[in-house]
């Protein structure tokens, strides 16, 4: 079988995502989107966006993967690894072989292999000359990236950034608040996934796919099913049965 | 030193309405604002000041709750900051009972940004100035992390086993802050929310609160309520 030429590849996600950005989008959900295609152009195993809050804490806005394990990789980033020197430094970091990058990151690294990755690198986020974060790619392979796919990767992070800032031209006083909006709908989202693995007894991972296709298929937001099933008790109990029907349909 | 940084050194350690007031004292003076406030708008009943940089400040948050207008409330519903650079100006009708109403307090800029607690817009920090005029960059991204850690207050307030908490050398707020914005905290929030029928930010509270009382972080109870090892009582 072969595969149509990676320029194209790269051209389709970019009219695709660019497309979607001229309407009206979910946030989280878009930026999960382009999380799956770093995956696939860049061929890495994991992908995800960690986004700085006003405390200068990196937080994950989304992520290719809803694997708890591979969650916690991310969140550790918090603290070191090269998500976070990236975002320090706005600078690229690309790390071809973390076998030996043990001493640089004594928690990171250890997960890191142990969850099957040997290579991780970062690209920074920016807006009005502010680092906002960083998107973090982790491979199953040793291998360094190439300057290809680094430009692809940073053309999939300023994608990143114009979703979360499409609103306003970005100033310092923009970006901010923004990205405090954009980190309060994931907070919702993580909380109806738990809500719906009570409630449907099912695994984290499927609530959040679950959630994802019946919003899509609704043509709903995904973050305001969230906040409809989170702050509104009165509508909790029908979008629940609604979502348990859309999962496993009566007939 | 980073502004997040002075804010803390600010508080001083302290809880609940305590660090709420210091909060607010810290903001008059790091952002160039003559009052400043912090309020709640939670459900219509629990709304109103937590904290303020004084007697003249909690006079202009309250105002709000009073004729149902003003910033905070605006900020709550918009899920946004709220800047008026001068309520003098004629174009700026936005509050037809709170602008004169502040006007005639002698206060001309007013600037809200909002407070979000376990994902919900709950509340806003409220600044007034007597001179018009913008919250330049530096005062602008000040303000919002100062609404940033105006959270913790705002959750110790729904704690109702706040003493506890607060006599537990262990706990602290401040850096729990962190931790509470994790993915594993905001599911397991979720999780409660439909065992125990309560709301997400109560739910917060009470991992919160289990956690202080164990000796645990919140992140370790959060993992322990997901894969279903520990289940908090109902009231």
């Amino acid at each position: 079988m072969t595969e149509p030429p990676r320029e194209t590849r790269v051209l389709d996600a970019v009219v695709s995502l660019v497309d979607t950005l001229l309407e009206d989008f979910d946030v989280v959900d878009l930026l999960t989107e382009l999380t799956e295609r770093c995956a696939q152009l860049l061929d890495v195993a994991a992908a995800g966006f960690l986004l700085a809050d006003p405390l200068n804490q990196l937080r994950l806005l989304a992520a290719t993967t809803e694997q708890a394990r591979e969650l916690e990789l991310f969140q550790l980033q918090a603290d070191e690894g090269p998500c976070v020197e990236c975002y320090a430094s706005g600078q690229p970091v690309s790390i071809a072989d973390l076998r030996t990058a043990g001493d640089r990151w004594p928690r990171f690294v250890p997960a890191a292999l142990d969850a099957g990755f040997t290579a991780v690198h970062a690209v920074p986020m920016r807006a009005a000359g502010i680092v906002l974060g960083a998107l973090g790619l982790f491979g199953a392979r040793p291998g360094e990236l190439s300057d290809a796919d680094r430009l692809v990767a940073q053309t999939l992070a300023h994608i990143a950034c114009v979703a979360i800032l499409q609103e306003r031209a970005p100033t310092p006083a923009t970006v901010m608040p923004q990205l405090r909006s954009a980190l309060a709908s994931r907070v919702i989202v993580e909380q109806a996934k738990g809500l719906l693995r009570e409630s449907l007894d099912v695994s984290v991972e499927d609530a959040f796919l679950l959630l994802r296709a019946y919003s899509r298929a609704n043509g709903e937001h995904m973050t305001d099913v969230a906040r409809r099933l989170m702050t509104d008790r009165n509508a909790r109990p029908v979008v629940v049965s609604a979502i348990a029907e859309f999962a496993t349909p009566s007939t | 030193m980073a502004i997040h940084e002075q804010l803390l050194a600010a508080i001083d350690g302290r809880r609940g309405t305590e660090a709420a007031d210091r909060l607010c004292e810290a903001c008059v003076v790091l952002f160039d604002v003559d009052a400043a406030a912090i309020s709640l708008v939670f459900d219509g009943a629990n709304s109103g000041t937590l904290g303020s940089s004084g007697e003249p400040a909690r006079t202009y948050d309250e105002l709000q709750f009073l004729v149902g207008e003003g910033p905070c409330l605006d900020s709550v519903t918009l899920r946004a900051p709220v800047l008026v650079i001068d309520l003098a100006d004629r174009d700026e009708g936005r509050w037809p009972v709170y602008g004169p109403a502040m006007l005639d307090l002698q206060i001309r800029g007013v600037f809200a940004m909002p407070v979000v607690v376990a994902g919900e817009y709950v509340g806003a920090l409220d600044l007034f100035r007597i001179e018009p005029g913008q919250l330049d960059g530096e005062q602008f991204s000040g303000a919002v992390v100062a609404a940033e850690l105006a959270g913790a207050p705002l959750l110790d307030l729904l704690d109702g086993d706040l003493h506890a908490a607060a006599s537990d050398p262990l706990s602290n707020a401040w850096s729990d802050l962190n931790s509470l914005s994790r993915a594993e905290v905001s599911q397991a929030t979720g999780m409660l929310v439909a065992q125990l029928d309560i709301e997400p930010a109560e739910a917060l509270v009470r991992l919160r609160a289990h956690a202080y009382a164990t000796g645990r972080t919140s992140t370790d109870v959060a993992r322990d309520i997901l894969d279903r090892r520990l289940r908090l009582d109902a009231d």
